[in-house]
């Protein structure tokens, strides 16, 4: 990339609740977030999923007025809440609005699903003439990056992007991509995504998510051989990207930095699973790299996208095997299984990673699956890593990587 | 955002393959026939029982060409709007005179708008879940807003980068700058960017709650114009670089000279009324193309035909155009074939292409009496010549303040 | 069968506190005259219309759009004056 792009702010609110210290001190710990979701609505199959990640009550207090509130859909408070931090993190105060040339770039796998949820229960159930305006107009895939521009009156480009789980890494990429092009000086750029029962069940019944294995717990295994499914989760991360210029401007420091980007896609995917064009997604892979300068032996970690999705931890470790064409692998932390999928923690982890910060062991991992001969982090890094590389591949052939150094 | 390529830097894009479906047919040969003869596609629909919403026109597209229904692999799993996005994607492709799959273009990047996926076939799944519990749990699996560009690249075997856009109203031309970005950096060396959209009763609910749609077919930019029209269907264009479609002997239809994008960070339903937001966008993309305002021939407005956003947007052309805003021939799309939502900004795009293609500019129906507050040169019951030589610019000024614009210049004997 | 109801002021207030998610804020916090739209209560063109769906559910009337407008909507009062006009 031509010119540097810096991250320098990172705020972010999940299960591991609010703030980029509280996600750094979940990872640390490595102990699954997920606890109980309400299943009272009746969605769920009897023996089915029952835990996902979820945010804890209470996250957003101080961070929204009431008045701005009042009509914003889950994920929007999430979005603004998480851009509002990321500022903070940053040092650049967000009150006066500085943020006039500041784009906004938001992924998001699902959109505001519980305004669309209730939206389609009032048309179903009571009639078109009992949809509500305002739950429509926060039901809609760009209200979050909508409302964090309304809050921090940033009128640089506004672009929602929706690509599953590829999209983070999509947002942070394209986010990067305008301030390398010398196109904006500071982007917004992150996930959000809410978990309601409904999607829960949904995403259950299509056989998508951890359930009770053999000893009891619903865990995600990430690269396990007992994997069968991802946590769910939500939340909202969003970064600060910042060219040099813009930084020094004001002072201030980087966390990290944005060495390269890239995305492919794999056509052999059906449109809800993975498929099996590792060879093509790993010469994308190696591509990105090199566009940095850098070979696989450069990376000194991999924060992975394994969730613990049978097929798509499949894929995800014949990418990187190829990528290594065969030799041995840096290590491969997978923070999924701390904080599930969605949400944008995989995000944060990596920048985390990247900014020196220590991920710690891999809850529900056991055992090794031979086929795949990946085994995840059980521990710090005796170093931290100069070089991260985060990977994520969707659901329905979209795949997304980030190569990120020192600040 | 100010896109500040310097002109020369970067590589020139040409448009070589454009396919389209909407409520004028199914086809680009049928939307250019429709958009030529003014000819409104907004009447009363079939897609879902409307009587119980408020209004009840939309320009559906009508049934698929037999050819094609039996040709599409997977056609019975595939969502309405997946269908309309295949269809165009096909149509494209074919025109640019690329043969599928893509085999050495199989770098080809995909890049596609929408706002409802396939909420349509979502609804009557969720009709019998929400009540019983129970449903046929497939007809979800093309729900998500990403299922037709994915789909899109799936069925041309693409494995370069793939990206679904979702800002309202201007999904389908942020795809197109995208894709502009992509194939100008040297990312990919071809790009697939367009969008798609089916009619379905979430948003036609949505909208009429806001009381943002006309009971007859809308009006843009005329006095007593009382909101949009829904349109259904999907647009799709193949970019390339300039040097390598004519190495190949493809002929460029238009030349995508640029790309800018803005936010109001006003509201999220009412556009800012100074036009602000929508002219700084305007400018980006003409600042991107480097051309300067007295370069452009036309505009393909966004003309919703609700009150608001065409006053917004007069506001906008004044400030970019000066003088000249009043005399400015404008094309309004949305008269013939309604709002396309998420699709809007790449069917549009395809409409302004036309319009370069074929040096002429499509005509509206004159629908009542001129508003005195809005004295603009809208392109009424005939078609005009374009203005030799001259560029376009098509203008997306979506909901939640997210704006995009684009700029195209004629290729070939239309050129300069 | 009829059940005692309330005057339709006290209904419409009712209606503006639930259907707008006022948080802190009591019906007969709401005075009959005063501005609800700009200044007052500070509520903007989507509540307007959020209150529009409301209404039409809770008196089961229909709304015309041509109706939304500034002079009826001004106050609780003259709300209730249409609706009365209306029901």
């Amino acid at each position: 990339m031509s010119e540097p792009v810096l991250i320098t702010g990172l705020g972010t609110l999940g299960a591991w609740g609010g703030g980029s210290e509280r996600l750094a001190a979940a990872l640390a710990a490595g102990a699954p977030l997920a606890r109980e979701v309400d299943r009272s609505a009746g969605y769920h199959l009897p023996h089915g999923a029952r835990r996902a990640c979820l945010v804890p009550p209470g996250e957003l207090a101080g961070w929204l007025s009431p008045g701005e509130a009042r009509r914003m859909s889950p994920p929007s408070k999430l979005a603004v809440t998480a851009a509002r931090m990321a500022l903070r993190c940053a040092g650049i105060a967000s009150e006066g609005g500085d943020e006039a040339g500041t784009a906004v770039v938001i992924a998001t796998a699902f959109g505001p699903s519980s305004n669309t949820e209730t939206l389609l229960k009032q048309i179903l159930d009571e009639g078109p003439e009992a949809a509500s305006p305002s739950l429509f107009m926060e039901s809609v895939a760009n209200a979050p990056a909508a409302q964090i521009a309304i809050a921090l009156k940033a009128r640089g480009a506004s672009v929602t992007v929706c690509e599953r789980e590829a999209g983070p890494l999509i947002a942070l990429g394209t986010g990067a991509a305008e301030i390398a092009a010398g196109r904006a000086g500071r982007v917004l750029a992150g996930a959000v995504d809410e978990m309601t029962p409904l999607l829960h069940a949904l995403l259950d019944r299509f056989g998508a998510l951890a359930r009770e294995g053999e000893d009891g717990e619903e865990l995600a295994r990430p690269f396990g051989r007992r994997r069968n499914g991802f946590l769910a989760g939500e939340g909202g991360t969003v970064v600060v990207l910042e060219s040099a210029a813009s930084l020094a401007a004001r002072g201030g420091r980087a966390l990290a930095r944005v060495l390269a980007r890239g995305s492919a896609f794999d056509p052999t995917a059906p449109p809800s699973g993975w498929g099996h064009g590792h060879k093509a997604l790993a010469r994308s892979l190696r591509r990105t790299l090199e566009r940095a300068g850098l070979k696989p032996g450069d990376v000194g970690l991999v924060v992975s996208g394994a969730s613990g999705a049978r097929e798509g931890d499949r894929l995800e470790a014949e990418v990187l095997r190829a990528v290594w064409e065969g030799g041995p692998l840096p290590p491969v932390a997978a923070p999924k299984a701390v904080m599930g999928e969605y949400g944008g923690g995989h995000l944060g982890a990596a920048v985390l990673a990247a900014a020196g910060s220590s991920l710690g062991p891999t809850p529900g991992f056991a055992e090794e699956d031979p086929e795949l001969g990946i085994t995840p982090l059980d521990g710090p890094l005796r170093e931290a890593p100069s070089v991260v590389l985060a990977t994520s591949l969707a659901a329905g052939g979209a795949a997304a990587w980030v190569v990120l150094g020192r600040g | 955002m100010q896109r500040n390529h310097p002109v020369g830097e970067g590589r020139r894009v040409a448009v070589t393959g454009i396919g389209a479906v909407c409520g004028l047919g199914w086809g680009a040969a049928s939307l250019w026939e429709g958009l030529r003869a003014g000819r409104p596609g907004i009447s009363s629909f079939h897609r879902f029982d409307h009587s119980r919403h408020r209004t009840h026109l939309a320009a559906e597209a009508g049934e698929p060409p037999e050819s094609f229904v039996r040709s599409c692999p997977g056609w019975r799993r595939l969502s309405i709007t997946d269908r309309f996005a295949l269809f165009a994607a096909r149509e494209a492709v074919e025109r640019a005179g690329l043969a599928l799959p893509l085999g050495e273009e199989a770098e080809a990047g995909v890049y596609f708008g929408s706002s409802t996926g396939g909420m349509y076939e979502s609804e009557l799944f969720f009709e019998r879940f929400l009540r019983d519990r129970r449903g046929r749990l497939s007809s979800l699996i093309p729900q998500q807003v990403n299922a037709p560009g994915d789909a899109v690249a799936r069925h041309l075997g693409s494995t370069g980068p793939v990206a679904t856009f979702s800002s309202a109203c201007a999904s389908g031309a942020l795809a197109l700058g995208a894709a502009l970005d992509a194939v100008r950096s040297g990312e990919v060396e071809l790009a697939v960017a367009g969008g798609s959209d089916s009619l379905c009763q979430l948003t036609y609910a949505g909208f009429n709650a806001l009381r943002s749609v006309d009971e007859v077919p809308c009006r843009p930019f005329r006095a007593g114009r009382a909101g949009m029209s829904f349109g259904e269907g999907a647009a799709v264009l193949v970019l390339e670089p300039l040097e390598r479609a004519l190495a190949r002997g493809a002929e460029p239809l238009a030349m995508l000279a640029g790309a800018g994008a803005s936010c109001d960070a006003h509201h999220m339903t009412a556009p800012d009324p100074s036009g602000e937001g929508a002219a700084a966008a305007l400018e980006a993309a003409l600042a991107d193309a480097g051309l300067p305002p007295e370069a452009v021939g036309f505009v393909n407005v966004h003309g919703t035909g609700t009150p608001l956003n065409d006053a917004a947007e007069w506001q906008a052309l004044k400030k970019v155009f000066g003088e000249r805003a009043g005399e400015l021939p404008l094309i309004a799309t949305k008269a013939l074939i309604g709002h396309l939502l998420g699709c809007s900004g790449a069917i549009e795009a395809v409409a302004t292409v036309l319009c370069l293609h074929h040096g002429e500019l499509h005509p509206v129906a004159r629908a009542g009496e001129a508003d005195p507050e809005l004295p603009v040169n809208l392109v009424l019951d005939e078609p005009l010549p374009v203005p030799g030589g001259r560029a376009a610019v098509s203008t997306s000024l979506a909901f939640g303040g997210s704006n995009a614009a684009l700029v195209f210049s004629p290729w070939g004997d239309q050129a300069a | 069968m009829s059940e005692a109801v309330a005057a339709t002021p006290d209904r419409i207030k009712r209606l503006i506190v639930e259907s707008l998610n006022l948080e802190g804020m009591r019906p007969e916090m709401i005075e009959d005259e005063a501005p609800l739209f700009g200044e007052g209560l500070g509520l903007d063109s989507v509540d307007a219309l959020e209150l529009v769906v409301a209404l039409e559910k809770e008196f089961g009337i229909r709304i015309k759009s041509q109706e939304i407008g500034r002079e009826v909507f001004s106050s609780v009062s003259t709300l209730s004056q249409f609706i009365e006009g209306r029901t």
